[in-house]
């Protein structure tokens, strides 16, 4: 029994990581219609940023890792201003340019960083036993709570201020919002960028957990389109709950089916919304 | 078709049956291998180009061709003849089912599905090693009895051939405007009667076809198989090809097809920055020159051979 809690405990710490990430992607989809294809690759260099900062540069962890998500942030504005912003209305062209950048930037990844997983240290050691029932790692606990407060400050973000109304406003309809005097270029800038400081919160906060790799950009990318299509396209809610879902399974399944096929149980997911429900949990059935 | 138009691919299919008498063996297989890409490039182009759909799964389809040909000749002993038509029949059936389930909800739909595909079966081709020998890779037989790279040159050639003539048949008959509608302006299109939808299933699937076929043949001549032929990797060098050559045009892919396996033979010495130099070429020319090299070279060499 305590190791079916652990596991599910691991799923759901997972899954708001995976919630993070995801919308990251489903921001960018909901305002753009773009697909982040490097999506997977922003989250291992903002990993490998917080981990060379910390080990190489000496710079304190929990001041690494706000700076990696800051840098990473610049690296989305850049990419939408260079590559992206051309792009626009042509769903094709983005699709491919964002794939071919994730290629570079795996490359790229694996010429600066090498091929092995880096692990930066440690915020907290030790464990806690939850509950009597079994002892967890404190450093799954602290990265858990940054999560959802980081979770909660996007809620906050994208539900309260003037920029997540501007960002629903553009979402809704462009014209109508360029209208009422919403710069859109502007928004889709300061959004793309948000996608990609997302990835980069991830990144930075599992990477003490699990080390990232340059080869495993391409399952983090699938991981978030896999629980953006099962929550429903540009719903946040939907994320947190794809998440979480995607999380457990997958951890579940690791420990009770097969490890080697922790990936398919995504694919599996990703084929059943397709069949049954292609909006998603909470998305909109239009068309 | 004016008899101007008629002549050039005549003058370049003539020319094309001499390489073997003049080529060493090393360049023979270079140009088998971008044969082999033309069909990729070209067959990707059908649905990029033409319909604007992105799929990931065009390596992935040729994966299929080649494990399921390779495989049924290893266990069951079937020619390879045949095994590369049911390879076809197969990569054709998993790309109805797919574009059936992804386009009716929209192209970005397809490409993250595509690419999902994709992931899964590398993985599943990895670990079930016992069937695919995994990395190591899947001995196959050849096509033919005595080992001949010009045999396989003429082989590939051929199939290239017929493959490109279905292509220019399909873009340039009563489907392929339909295609280009459906890109140009889908509301106006659905709502002049097209079926968008079935249109580009229907694209898809043949060009799904297209790369089993192309990978089954592939398999024969490397009479090895690996998880590099259905890589993500793979996709790229097809997708670059088609892009730095010229997408949504006929001869683009194949400019590019043979562009970038010459090249690559040249830039070969520098290893691993290979990927990420066609890599930055691509997204270059996707950025400032989205019609390609034959968009640079002019529209109206072009319009002598396609339109």
């Amino acid at each position: 029994m305590s190791e079916f809690l652990m596991y599910l405990t691991n799923g759901i710490v997972m899954g708001v990581i995976h919630a993070i990430s995801a919308i990251g992607v489903s921001l960018i989809v909901g305002i753009m219609k773009v697909v982040n294809f490097a999506h997977g690759e922003l989250y291992i260099f903002a990993g490998y940023f917080s981990y060379h900062l910390s080990i190489s540069l000496g710079v304190p962890p929990l001041l690494a890792m706000p700076l990696s998500v800051f840098f990473i942030f610049l690296v989305g504005i850049g990419m939408e201003r260079t590559l992206i912003r051309p792009t626009y209305g042509d769903e094709m062209y983005s699709l491919i340019i964002t794939f071919v950048l994730s290629i570079v930037l795996q490359n790229a990844a694996l010429l600066i960083f090498g091929p092995y997983p880096n692990k930066p240290p440690n915020l907290i050691s030790g464990a806690t036993n939850i509950f009597g029932l079994y002892h967890y790692g404190n450093q799954r606990l602290l990265s858990f709570f940054i999560s959802i407060g980081i979770l909660v400050f996007i809620f906050y973000l994208i539900k309260k201020t003037w920029f997540g109304k501007s960002i629903r406003a553009v979402s809704q309809d462009r014209g109508m919002a360029s209208l009422v005097g919403v710069d859109h270029y502007r928004v889709n800038m300061l959004s793309f960028g948000l996608g990609a400081a997302l990835a980069g919160t991830a990144g930075v906060v599992i990477a003490p957990i699990f080390p990232v790799t340059p080869t495993g950009s391409s399952a983090i990318s699938l991981t978030a389109f896999v629980v953006v299509v099962l929550g429903g396209m540009g719903s946040l809610k939907g994320c947190v709950v794809g998440g979480l879902i995607l999380g457990m399974m997958e951890n579940l399944g690791a420990a009770y089916i097969s490890t080697m096929y922790r990936q398919i149980f995504g694919f599996i997911i990703l084929i059943l919304v397709l069949v049954f429900r292609p909006w998603g949990l909470f998305g909109q059935k239009t068309q | 078709m004016n008899v101007k138009k008629f002549w050039i691919p005549v003058v370049f299919i003539i020319l094309a049956i001499f390489p073997p008498f003049f080529l060493s063996q090393y360049w023979l297989h270079v140009m088998i291998i971008s044969l082999f890409y033309v069909m990729m490039a070209s067959s990707w182009n059908l649905i990029a180009g033409f319909t604007g759909q992105v799929s990931f799964a065009h390596a992935a389809f040729s994966g299929i061709g080649a494990y399921v040909s390779g495989m049924l000749a290893v266990y069951l002993g079937l020619s390879p003849w045949l095994g590369i038509l049911v390879g076809m029949g197969v990569a054709a059936l998993l790309g109805l089912g797919l574009g059936y389930l992804c386009i009716r909800m929209g192209g970005i739909y397809l490409s993250l599905t595509t690419l999902g595909f994709s992931e899964i079966l590398r993985i599943i081709i990895t670990n079930e090693d016992r069937w695919t020998r995994g990395t190591m890779g899947l001995q196959v037989p050849g096509f033919f009895t005595e080992y001949s790279k010009a045999s396989y040159y003429y082989l590939f050639l051929i199939i290239a051939i017929l493959l490109l003539i279905v292509i220019y048949w399909i873009i340039h008959s009563e489907m392929g405007l339909t295609f280009r509608a459906v890109l140009n302006d889908e509301l106006a299109a659905s709502s002049s009667g097209i079926n968008t939808i079935q249109v580009r299933i229907l694209a898809f699937t043949i060009s799904s076809a297209m790369a089993g076929l192309a990978g089954g043949l592939y398999g024969h001549y490397l009479m090895l198989i690996t998880p590099d032929i259905p890589s993500l990797g793979q996709m790229f060098l097809v997708l670059a090809m088609a892009v730095i050559g010229g997408m949504g045009s006929f001869v683009g892919p194949i400019l590019g097809s043979f562009l970038l396996e010459i090249l690559s033979e040249y830039i070969r010495i520098y290893g691993e920055y290979h990927v990420l130099i066609f890599g930055l070429v691509a997204l270059s020319v996707a950025r400032f020159a989205p019609e390609g090299v034959i968009g640079i070279l002019g529209k109206k060499w072009e319009s002598v051979w396609a339109r």
